[in-house]
């Protein structure tokens, strides 16, 4: 009994021709796991084989479907070595009907993520498509073997060694905490996902004062919006961040009311009316004394500021795409905050719209606020900006700070004029980019040692 | 006012934002907004239209019969749970995005989900209001004494009324736990399935279900409307009905004569005993001549001769007497289909309602759970 529990944990069997087939697949495994630089012992886990080689294959969010599913299928064979059937009925029981249901769509499911996996395997190993019928089919010992033993598959690439280029990269600084302004010593922000930690940012440090209009730069998956989210206290980052001597983290519940964030997309009820909208928005945001005349004064001073006041009572739903981003906007305008944080504001907007709307932050930031902006199209409006942060994602796919400075002593570090030139040079190649992160990293760590 | 913001700045940390009873009544008007803006008001035309479908069905069964009343319990059920699940199926995840961004300017989850709970019984309760309005008008009567309030059709209301709200606060928890409506929408159905099946009243169910049963929020609302309808007390017509329906039909049997008096002779039949203590005339009854006859040495030389009788359904009932045997299939079977759970009493009424305001307590207190973990949604 315990030995049949063993091996259909191990092999999802008991019978010598599935024992026989399963080792045949993981020894397969184990020698195209060494070829894809992932440890070789992850073949012989059941559940993680199956994530691991999605890493191989470029394919790791199908990879944890596959995963999950191919634990919950050893479990179900464990439990029907377990349960043995009661009923000498000729029907069929209960309890084997939801097993076996159970089964059906586990094995639906595990094939669906299966295909998915292979496919990427397909395209790393540069092969044609009709050997997913030999990785779907029985014949999938074969494959792994074949591809595992024979020197001709090779993986076009090769699953980074994240830890080793982290502690190559690493540099350390810090920026000293001002009494006005906003300041960041972030460490790291990591996230784990399916037990395994990824660096999502690394060792940014920077001074911001106040009345300053920043832009933030990076191409995509550099950490714009995780650095944001970091810096306003909303995703917590093994960092210390001081905005006007005080401290984001510690004092969140009170600091959140000094932040504004306005989000990519207009997150709003669009059946609502825009005034409705704006004062639900002050009830929420502002401090409990505030009298319904003195927020109904504050409603009107906003929305005459972002031009809403002709369309007050329109639905938001009817908006154009312009009014929703000045409506998200004064959303968070309202309270007045001290830091004000927009993830591209522009985005949907033609060039006129969009000049204007920055012209209306760059006010805000002449009022003694700061304002950090995420935008694609910079060179229009950069003689409204004062600095620049330049993040880039290193070899080790983490998030790094390539710059931090104005608008000119960023041209003259990289050499390039337009800040859409500064993104294609820190990019990956892959993405179309010049690659030159690394090179950026380190000069940069330099020059603030220096 | 911007004098009044500029000033509050140093001591901005000081300064107290709207508590999470305050931020309810934000939640609460917009909602109330909602119902008129976002269509939410179709709900209400939606229960008329279903209840008088059901309706239809269930006015001349309803407190008549023993299945009827069962019956059109079940359906009424069905059509609180239908009423309830889709009131809110969709509103939270519909606007998930929306409820990320105003957490993170200070909403308390709480304050919104206590919000939603406010609006949801007054939707559910509009719902109950046009289910039972529209149900009398096509010709159910909710006729008599309650067993809590004085009126029948007011503990039924409130038992309506509980169960639409327990699947509307169920649906509630689905919509927060889906990141769509289309995951939502795609859950709903095996929800309804699962109420259903699982029930415990409509169909038999295997011994393992037992612990799933009173998962259900229609098993409390099924014993709360069949209860309240004094269903026990209700006759069973089924039989009754089909044996009226087979009057014409011939039936034969071949008995020998020995077989027929040994019937005749059985005192423990009701109807044997009945007829046998018939006086035909002074003090000689039917018993006393069939005995005498059963002795005789006639009827004993002929005990094995075998005779066929030929006759109708109606015939044999009409011998035995309509009446008599409509009254035994009727109450007889009724007696024997008592249900203890269905006992018509308050005891049973309140604690099946309050196994319904339990389910309420727990779906919306799983939805604030379920949503303080929004933050961690990925982008």
């Amino acid at each position: 009994m315990i030995l049949n529990i063993l091996l259909s944990a191990f092999f999802g069997g008991t019978d010598s021709f599935t024992i026989v087939t399963s080792l045949l697949y993981m020894v397969g495994l184990w020698k195209m796991f060494e070829k894809s630089g992932v440890r070789g012992w992850w073949a012989f886990v059941p559940g993680a084989r199956e994530y691991q080689l999605s890493r191989c294959a470029g394919r790791e969010s199908e990879g944890r479907g596959w995963s999950i599913t191919a634990v919950a299928m050893t479990v179900s064979a464990v439990v029907s070595q377990i349960v043995v059937p009661t009923s000498n009925s000729e029907y069929v029981s209960a309890t084997d009907i939801v097993m076996m249901t159970v089964d059906l769509a586990l094995a639906v499911t595990q094939l669906v993520f299966a295909i998915r996996v292979y496919s990427g395997l397909i395209e790393v190993y540069g092969v044609r498509r009709r050997w997913m019928w030999l990785w779907v089919l029985p014949t999938s010992c074969i494959v792994a073997c074949v591809w595992g033993f024979s020197k001709k598959f090779q993986p076009a690439w090769k699953v980074e060694d994240i830890r080793a280029e982290m502690a190559r990269l690493a540099s350390h600084g810090s920026a000293t905490v001002m009494d006005e302004g906003l300041t960041v010593n972030l460490e790291e922000r990591s996230a784990t996902e399916f037990f395994q930690k990824k660096v999502l940012l690394r060792d940014i440090h920077m001074a911001i004062p106040q009345g300053h209009m920043v832009l933030l730069l990076g191409g995509s998956g550099a950490g714009k919006t995780t650095y944001l989210n970091a810096i306003n206290g909303y995703e917590k980052a093994k960092a210390e961040v001081m905005l006007n001597g005080n401290n984001m983290y510690t004092q969140y519940r009170k600091m959140q009311y000094e932040v504004g964030f306005v989000p990519q997309t207009e997150m709003m009820r669009g059946k609502d009316t825009v005034l409705n909208t704006l004062l639900d928005a002050a009830k929420l945001r502002l401090p409990k004394e505030v009298t319904p005349a003195q927020r109904r004064d504050r409603v009107n001073e906003v929305m005459e500021i972002f031009g809403l006041l002709p369309v007050q009572n329109n639905l938001v739903e009817k908006l154009s795409g312009g009014q929703k981003k000045r409506l998200s906007i004064s959303m968070e305008f309202i309270s007045n905050p001290s830091l004000f944080i927009l993830d591209e504001p522009d985005s949907g907007l033609d060039g006129v719209m969009a000049r204007e709307l920055f012209e209306q932050l760059r006010k805000i930031a002449d009022t003694g606020k700061i304002v950090i902006v995420i935008t694609h199209t910079p060179d229009r409006v950069i003689d409204l900006f004062d600095d620049v942060i330049v993040l880039a994602k290193d070899s080790a796919r983490t998030g790094r700070l390539a710059f931090y400075g104005s608008i000119e002593d960023a041209r003259k570090f990289f050499g390039r004029d337009r800040m859409e030139e500064i993104v294609k040079a820190v990019n990956r190649r892959e993405e179309g980019g010049d690659g030159l992160a690394d090179e950026f990293v380190m000069k940069y760590a330099e020059v603030q040692h220096v | 006012m911007s004098e009044t913001v500029a000033n509050r700045k140093k001591s901005r940390l000081q300064i107290r934002y709207r508590g999470r009873s305050a931020q309810v009544w934000i939640y609460l008007g917009k909602m109330l907004r909602m119902f008129i803006y976002q269509n939410d008001w179709k709900v209400l035309p939606m229960a008329a239209l279903i209840a008088g479908l059901v309706g239809m069905v269930i006015r001349t069964r309803l407190f008549v019969t023993m299945e009827g009343t069962l019956m059109g319990a079940f359906a009424l059920v069905m059509v609180c749970i239908w009423n309830g699940c889709f009131n809110s199926i969709q509103v939270i995840c519909r606007e998930r995005d929306v409820i990320k961004r105003e957490h993170r300017s200070g909403m308390h989850i709480s304050s919104y989900i206590r919000a939603h709970m406010i609006y949801q019984a007054l939707l559910c309760l509009l719902q109950t209001a046009v289910t039972i309005y529209i149900t009398l008008m096509v010709g159910v009567k909710y006729e008599g004494p309650g067993l809590v309030t004085p009126f029948l059709i007011v503990d039924f209301g409130i038992s309506m009324f509980l169960i639409a709200y327990a699947s509307d606060m169920l649906a509630l928890w689905i919509s927060s736990l889906s990141k769509s409506t289309t995951t939502a929408m795609t859950i709903m159905p095996f929800v309804l399935i699962f109420q259903l099946v699982f029930s415990g009243g409509m169909m038999s169910l295997p011994a393992w279900t037992n612990s799933i049963t009173p998962l259900t929020i229609s098993n409390p609302a099924l014993k709360v409307l069949a209860t309240q309808s004094n269903y026990n007390s209700r006759p069973v017509m089924t039989v009754w009905n089909t044996l009226n329906g087979m009057k014409d039909r011939e039936v034969s049997a071949t008995v020998t004569l020995g077989q027929a008096m040994d019937l005749l002779q059985k005192e423990d039949n009701p109807f044997i005993s009945d007829f046998r203590a018939m006086e035909l005339s002074g003090s000689i009854t039917v018993g006393n001549l069939l005995d005498g006859v059963a002795e005789s040495p006639e009827v004993q030389a002929h005990r094995e001769d075998s005779h066929t009788f030929t006759s109708t359904v109606g015939g044999i009932v009409d011998m035995i007497g309509a009446d008599r045997v409509k009254d035994l299939l009727q109450n007889g079977i009724a007696e024997a289909s008592q249900i203890p759970d269905y006992e018509y009493t308050t005891e049973n009424v309140v604690e099946y309602w309050l196994r319904l305001i339990l389910f309420v307590i727990v779906f919306a207190a799983l939805s604030i759970i379920t949503l303080e973990f929004i933050d961690r949604d990925r982008r």
